[in-house]
């Protein structure tokens, strides 16, 4: 075995058995495990304690300074700026304002959404040490994978941690070069 | 000019248009004609539409229209309920446009449009400016006041019974104000709270039967302008 | 085959694994070579955009005046296609969005072309706004800065909010479509055969691997996005509808508008669901996975929407008669029987109201091919209605002197057919390149009912 390894990476059939697998080795007290699956599986992200909080919080944020922001800008261009009268409405139309100033608070809460969830996940991060295996590839299409790096081994044996998701039905194990 | 074609198509441009409306029998009937300008109104509902600021309201209650910041959407011609307001549909002042007015033709004063702008009765802006700068050029002192009937817009000039006029109405003492105060004075669309600018004089007649015949065409309106 | 007992009905094979799915479907782009109705459509829809940049060209170059517009009718056809075309887009987003929340399980097959319909239908509806004014090359007045004489835009006018609103549902389609693609994307990347294949996807796919945590993040979002779907679809039709309601014609004069108009987008939107699902199912295959029970469930969807449209068109009527206003009540008499363009509204009442009913059969509903002439009636049929409202308000409002009967020219033809050509070659191209039906929506639809369960 490699010292150099990234960590080992298994590959399991269904996705029950990921789960199982990765109940089994939180319970054993393992850190540093990385599962991966083509959907998204129910209870799989709570069992890695994997929070999402950041994206609400991206969104919320967002949409609130765009929504100041909109409201603002109309009303100091129409009242401070560069005032003047159509139809007899007061400069401070109000009732005008409100609906551009949804429209940019609903368009920022989404934009937030998903910069929330790319800055969250780091995405893009070309290069990761699992697509060094090749069957990783089935990791969009049928496979499911659990990944315990190195570091979070410690100095456990990597045949015993291979022997253990053999156990827990793992179909195939095989080390992540760096 | 925009040629027969077009007018045909509704294309037309005039700033100022007679309606006409016919009554009685259709072998004699009688006919009541209004001339309609833009009515320059207080409430204008073609202002507050436009989403470029292209008409606004100026501080001597004139409807301003801008020809150069117009991009032609015209919200401001389906929000007008006079439809007063005429559209460059092609650019008919291109010298190669089908109807173009030779340049020597046009006047000095008013703008030249291009395609793609609305336009519309301006009270004769051009006019009005002139009278006022004069006013500001002479030394006399006139408290920012332009004499009454100084200003004449062409309309006005060419009616030959005199049955146009404009003035200051701010002012109580002019033609205009004392001519608004009567009882005949009524806006064309008045409920429709667009307080328009130009309103209209009700002519009464009272013919006697006993004179010519019923049927005998008469005028029923003249107009007030201020 | 409506004899088939109703828990025997699946909504996708019983016998299809998550690799079976991704082989099925990426395969289609991947594998095979497009199907004959592909390349007849493509043609056909490449002709038509060759139509749409000629006629703009000499739009642009000439002036809008070559429509059938005039004065009083000052709006003609591109406001009605601007219309039309923004109602097409909301059930795409209604489908991504609003059927994920109530967590419907026959959203996953369908939700991919919905949402593709969706983005190609704000194209040509934001196209059409430059389409129709007379100095497009001037648009960028719009832009909230202060732009030339130092003057911002005009806050209280509709076209304002539209410029907003359209820019707004513009993002979030295309944010809410690349987020949906994004772990197919992945699936792309790692069967791509071809270096360019595996370089594109792979750059769109963000180096997307599928980490549990990446997962929960991803649901986050999707889920803020759904949220903010069913406002979005309320905000932006209602703020295009009130073009028409904010102003005081009689016949746009109406706070029943948004509403209204929101129920008539989904109705004509729904049908361009079904009219797609229908022909797509027959040029792809897919029968296994878009089946009569989808077809089922997106014809009631037409039929709820068709009801409150139906319901509108008698409160329009009844309020104008309420109002006791006497041009209110003349838009009617002149809209049902007076005016010229009367036929255009009994027409609209035929096949909104009338052709509509026959989706209460569900023998009707199932059927592809009813299902998808009653899609294309619909289509017309809301079509129609923009017309009517567009052109018969203006056509005779308040000062008799005033009113004129316009038609369409062959140019607003020439632009229409463009546009539709232009949406056609969008969707074609999309087929080809990404996958039609959304792969991660049918993985998690296959483990809670497929054979990728691993239950066995």
């Amino acid at each position: 075995m490699a010292e150099s390894a990234y960590g080992l990476i298994a590959r399991f059939e269904t996705a029950d058995d990921l789960l199982a697998a990765v109940k089994a080795l939180r319970a054993d007290g393992m850190l540093g495990i990385q599962a991966y699956s083509p959907y998204p599986v129910a209870g799989l992200a709570d069992e890695l304690d994997a929070g999402s909080r950041g994206v609400a919080l991206w969104s919320l944020i967002s949409a609130t300074l765009a929504g100041i922001a909109t409201y603002v800008m109309q009303w100091y261009a129409a009242v401070i700026d560069y005032p003047y009268v159509v139809g007899g409405k007061p400069l401070n139309a109000w009732p005008a304002f409100i609906p551009p100033t949804v429209s940019m608070v609903l368009l920022f809460a989404v934009l937030g959404a998903v910069i929330g969830m790319a800055v969250g996940n780091r995405l893009p991060q070309p290069y990761h040490p699992a697509f060094n295996v090749d069957e990783f590839a089935h990791a969009s299409d049928d496979g499911f994978f659990l990944l315990v790096t190195h570091s979070a081994q410690g100095d456990d044996n990597h045949s015993e941690l291979g022997k253990r998701l053999h156990d827990l039905k793992a179909t195939s194990i095989v080390e992540v070069p760096r | 000019m925009v040629g027969k074609s077009e007018v045909l198509r509704g294309h037309d441009m005039h700033w100022i248009r007679i309606d006409r409306y016919f009554e009685g029998q259709p072998e004699a009937p009688s006919m009541i004609f209004q001339p309609v300008t833009c009515m320059h109104c207080e409430n204008a509902p073609c202002e507050y539409v436009c989403p470029f600021a292209a008409t606004q309201h100026s501080a001597e209650g004139l409807n301003e229209m801008i020809y150069n910041r117009c991009v032609g959407t015209r919200y401001c011609s389906q929000n007008c309920p006079y439809k007063v307001r005429r559209f460059n549909w092609f650019t008919y002042t291109d010298k190669d446009a089908p109807h173009s007015t030779p340049p020597p033709a046009h006047n000095p004063d008013v703008t030249v449009r291009s395609g793609g702008v609305m336009e519309k009765c301006t009270y004769c802006v051009q006019r009005i400016n002139a009278v006022k700068i004069a006013a500001a050029r002479t030394d006399e002192p006139n408290n920012g006041r332009i004499a009454d009937g100084a200003i004449v817009t062409a309309c006005q000039q060419a009616c030959p019974t005199d049955a146009i006029v404009f003035g200051d109405v701010a002012d109580e003492t002019t033609r205009v104000s004392r001519e608004k105060a009567s009882p005949l004075d009524y806006d064309l669309l008045g409920d429709l709270n667009t307080r328009p600018r130009t309103s209209y004089k009700a002519a009464v007649r009272n013919p006697n039967p006993a004179i010519g015949s019923p049927d005998a065409p008469y005028v029923e309106k003249g107009r007030v302008k201020g | 085959m409506s004899r088939a007992e109703p828990d025997r009905e699946r909504l996708l094979p019983a016998t299809l694994t998550h690799g079976g799915a991704t082989r099925w479907i990426s395969g289609l782009i991947t594998d095979k070579p497009a199907p004959l109705s592909w390349f007849v459509i493509f043609a056909v829809c490449s002709v038509l955009l060759v139509v749409f940049l000629v006629s703009l060209t000499y739009l642009f170059s000439v002036g809008v005046g070559i429509f059938g517009i005039n004065i009083p009718v000052a709006w003609g056809l591109p406001i009605t296609n601007t219309i039309w075309w923004i109602g097409i887009a909301h059930a795409g987003t209604l489908i991504s969005a609003v059927l994920l929340l109530t967590r419907q399980d026959w959203r996953a097959s369908i939700n991919r072309f919905a949402e593709a319909m969706a983005m190609f239908a704000i194209v040509c509806a934001g196209l059409y706004p430059l389409i129709h004014l007379g100095r497009p090359s001037f648009w960028y007045y719009l832009l909230p800065y202060p732009n030339t004489m130092g003057l911002w835009p005009q806050w209280r006018s509709p076209l304002v909010w539209d410029f907003f609103a359209i820019t707004m549902y513009l993002l979030f389609t295309m944010s809410f479509m690349y987020l949906s693609l994004l772990p197919d994307l992945a699936t792309l990347r790692d069967r791509a055969k071809s270096r360019l294949g595996q370089v594109s996807y792979g750059l769109l796919a963000l180096a997307w691997r599928g980490d549990a945590a990446h997962w929960a993040r991803y649901q986050r979002a999707t889920l803020i996005l759904a949220g903010c779907a069913a406002p979005i679809v309320c905000v932006v039709t209602g703020i295009v509808s009130t073009d028409l309601a904010v102003s005081i014609v009689p016949g746009y004069h109406f706070t029943i508008f948004p509403p209204y108009f929101v129920a008539g987008a989904l109705f004509s939107g729904f049908a361009t669901v079904a009219l797609l699902a229908v022909v797509l199912r027959w040029m792809f295959s897919l029968q296994a996975i878009v089946t009569r029970i989808h077809l089922d469930y997106i014809g009631r969807m037409m039929l709820v929407f068709a009801m409150i449209v139906d319901y509108a068109y008698t409160q329009e009527m009844f309020t104008a008669w309420y109002s006791g206003e006497d041009h209110y009540r003349y838009v009617y008499i002149d809209r049902i029987w007076e005016g010229a363009y009367a036929p255009v509204w009994w027409t609209m009442i035929a096949l909104n109201v009338g052709v509509a009913q026959l989706l209460w059969f569900k023998g009707i509903r199932r059927n592809p091919v009813a299902l998808l002439l009653i899609a294309i009636a619909v289509d017309i049929g809301m079509w129609l209605e923009r017309f009517q409202i567009v052109f018969t308000s203006t056509h005779a409002d308040y000062m008799p002197s005033n009113w004129d009967v316009v038609w369409p020219t062959a140019w607003d033809w020439a632009v229409y057919a463009g546009s539709l050509g232009l949406f056609g070659f969008l969707l074609m191209v999309f087929l080809r390149v990404m996958p039609m039906v959304s792969l991660h929506d049918m993985r998690e639809l296959i483990a809670r009912k497929g054979a990728g369960s691993g239950h066995g």
